[in-house]
């Protein structure tokens, strides 16, 4: 064994190195492994600051609903933000990606969702909550140029019926029973899975959106949250499982690269989601990636 | 606390990088109060070696006037300094006070050494490592102190580069030492080598008139400062090297050979001592190529008390990495402001020395780039310096070195080119 920082000789059971009193059970350092990660949270060896948790959270409730946000790999942060909360047997689930052409996006989302998640888990609406929190995102703004702005979408789960509001491209999708534990892989399109065009929405097998993104066909979008957006009202939608399946909610730094994706069966929430998010980064990770699965309709892990 | 002058560090930079970017650059701000409220500790002791150079060169005038300049230093000496006074010439001796020690400032003793120092004539060559050892010896003697020096010279130095540069090594972090250069014969390369070693201030006495006010203001600033010896202490990552470290401002002194190993990723780079006064230092770190969005500690730094170990001030020179040239391309005022009064500094003294050896078309091309520079980063008087070594047509821009330049003048730019300007508020130089 040797120091991490100084790299002089020290013992298994040594509380810090004799040689340059480093302490040897500082954390682990998530680049390069050294137990060398001091207190502003900069490794002592290879100087890589340690993701915060901002940069990459998960949260599991204890039905088994998942979420995880993740920087992803080409954003110097993340302006990605989720709240996932239980509200008696219900779960209340929110997921904001802040517009990257405003200033203060980060704010923006986690104020948002934060916000709206409060709300509903306090038993408002889906258009109170959305007001609420778009009020909020407006109130950080101090001049019209100077406007933090946030896409949104929010879930309520209650049973095995689910209402959904939203505004910008992050989206809902459902995953019908061959995703979670004990269901059987879906053979060919998921009920009701087929557009006008004759496609698998989304473009991945298994799944089905249930939300339509609020944008022009260059891509930029048409609603979200922020001073700049007054008047934006969300959509809205009330949707009934019919058997047990998954409720996904993210942001594009997922949908992105789910086209051609084919959901793995037999995962729990948690597994799912880091799952998703592994083959977003490993699709590039060009945006943050935000993942919430609610399993409803049955038992899950 | 209580009994410590308060230091801040600020750290200037654009801590982004292209995605091939390797090097980081950062301006440190290091502010003292300078302020000591005492509490266990009097006030730092003080140890001042005044150095006279009494070579035949000195003979007439010039004795005279460095008589009246080392009287005037001792007047300046705080009630309580430890001091002596010592003459040059291809030995060092004391002349005050007898025998090889130092003595406590009182009226008594500083009228003792006023006398010793009227008896002071002109006589031998001119040993500058002879004083410094000596001076190095009773210093020694007081490890606790702040100590320093005050050197004046009027000639070229005698001794052997190689005792030279023995004797500097030998003095080198064991005292601060500013040295004079008065009249046209001393060779500014060597003032600048004691000035380089420890981490003093060098400057022409070009009026001999002007030395006794020269030593007092040295003198004063030396009583003022409170703090022995710091060190910066800086960290970088295993991968990543430092290129270099340099102060910057009030004056240019390169650091980076000066480093004592800490630990492997970790130096001591010293400063010497400190007053109520502010000092920028360039720091350049070498880093391994990095993943987009990534972000490093390129940098720790550190000031720290050798002696108790005490961290004083901190901060974190930080690189992280991205594919936004919006970003990566914004260039650091300061930073910037910087590298030019260094490459000002290059430029000078690559445009003398090219001169002195005749290489004509170097020179030219050196100092009309450095007069350009000059005049853009507001160092007025260094650009009117320039204007008495190079002529540049102000349409044409074609340049050419001047004949039968005023040694004093030469002299004069190159000793001052490594006082830099200040970066003023909106990016002008003044």
């Amino acid at each position: 064994m040797s120091c991490p920082v100084c790299e002089a000789p020290v013992l298994d059971g040594d509380s810090f190195c004799e040689a340059c009193g480093h302490p040897l059970h500082a954390p682990r350092c998530a680049a390069c492994d050294a137990p060398a990660v001091d207190a502003e949270g900069y490794c002592e060896r290879c100087g890589v600051r340690q993701p915060t948790a901002r940069d990459e959270a998960e949260t599991v409730l204890d039905g088994g609903a998942a979420g995880i946000t993740h920087k992803g790999l080409r954003r110097a942060r993340n302006e990605d933000a989720m709240a996932l909360l239980a509200r008696g047997a219900d779960t209340v689930a929110v997921v904001c990606d802040g517009v990257g052409s405003s200033p203060r996006a980060d704010e923006a989302s986690a104020l948002a969702a934060r916000t709206a998640a409060d709300a509903l888990a306090g038993g408002l609406g889906q258009a109170e909550a959305f007001e609420l929190a778009g009020r909020a995102v407006a109130e950080l703004a101090t001049s019209p140029d100077d406007a933090p702005a946030c896409t949104y979408v929010s879930a309520v789960v209650t049973g095995d019926r689910v209402s959904i509001a939203w505004a910008g491209d992050s989206r809902a999708y459902w995953l019908p029973g061959g995703s979670t534990p004990g269901g059987a892989a879906p053979d060919g399109p998921p009920p009701g899975g087929t557009t006008a065009d004759g496609t698998t929405p989304g473009g991945a097998a298994g799944c089905v959106p249930l939300t339509e993104d609020h944008v022009v066909p260059t891509g930029e979008i048409t609603a979200w949250l922020g001073a700049d957006a007054a008047g934006v009202e969300p959509h809205l939608r009330e949707f009934a499982a019919d058997g047990p399946g998954l409720l996904l909610v993210c942001t594009d730094g997922l949908w992105r690269y789910l086209d051609g994706y084919a959901f793995p069966p037999g995962r729990t929430p948690l597994d799912l989601s880091r799952e998703l998010l592994r083959h977003a980064l490993d699709s590039g990770g060009h945006d943050n990636v935000t993942i919430v699965l609610i399993p409803l309709g049955g038992q899950h892990g | 606390m209580g009994d410590q002058p308060t230091f801040t560090l600020h750290i200037d930079q654009n801590k982004y990088l292209p995605l091939d970017g390797r090097e980081v650059h950062a301006i440190l701000t290091i502010s003292s109060t300078g302020a000591v409220t005492t509490t266990t500790t009097a006030p730092a002791e003080a140890a001042e070696v005044i150095i006279v150079d009494t070579s035949g060169s000195m003979s007439g005038g010039k004795i005279r006037e460095a008589r009246q300049a080392a009287s005037t230093a001792v007047e300046a000496l705080r009630d309580g300094v430890h001091f002596a006074v010592l003459s040059g010439t291809d030995k060092a001796r004391v002349v005050y006070p007898r025998g090889q020690t130092l003595v406590r400032a009182t009226p008594a003793t500083r009228k003792e050494a006023k006398d010793a120092i009227a008896r002071l004539s002109a006589n031998g060559g001119t040993s500058i490592g002879e004083w410094l050892l000596l001076a190095d010896r009773l210093l020694s003697a007081h490890p606790d102190a702040i100590r320093h020096a005050i050197l004046m010279t009027d000639g070229q130095n005698n001794e052997g580069p190689e005792r030279f540069a023995g004797a500097l090594a030998r003095c080198s972090g064991r005292f601060v030492c500013d040295s004079l250069g008065v009249g046209s014969d001393w060779a500014p390369a060597e003032l600048r080598k004691v000035a380089e070693a420890l981490l003093g201030t060098f400057d022409f006495v070009r009026d001999q008139g002007d030395l006794a006010e020269f030593f007092r203001r040295i003198t004063q600033t030396s009583m003022s400062k409170t703090v022995a010896e710091l060190a910066m202490r800086i960290w970088v990552p295993q991968t990543a090297r430092l290129a270099f470290v340099k102060q910057v401002s009030p004056t240019l002194i390169d650091l980076t050979g000066k480093r004592t190993d800490v630990n492997p990723l970790t130096g001591d780079y010293p400063t010497g001592s400190w007053g109520a006064e502010e000092r920028e230092y360039h720091l350049c770190v070498e880093v391994p190529p990095g993943r987009i969005g990534s972000e490093i500690r390129a940098g720790w730094v550190k000031l720290v008390r050798p002696d108790t170990q005490e961290v004083l001030a901190s901060g974190n020179v930080l690189a992280q990495w991205t594919d936004d040239l919006a970003q990566s391309t914004r260039i650091n005022g300061k930073v910037a402001h910087y590298t030019g009064q260094a490459e000002l500094h290059e430029l000078i003294q690559e445009g003398l020395s090219a001169r002195a050896a005749g290489a004509v078309d170097v020179a030219t091309a050196r100092l009309a780039r450095a007069r350009q520079l000059a005049a853009e980063s507001g160092r007025a008087d260094t650009a009117r310096l320039l204007d008495k070594v190079v002529e540049v047509d102000p349409r044409s821009g074609t340049a050419r070195l001047r004949p039968n330049v005023d040694k004093a003048d030469e002299i004069e730019l190159d000793t001052g080119s490594v006082r830099t300007s200040r970066l003023r508020q909106g990016g002008v130089g003044g």
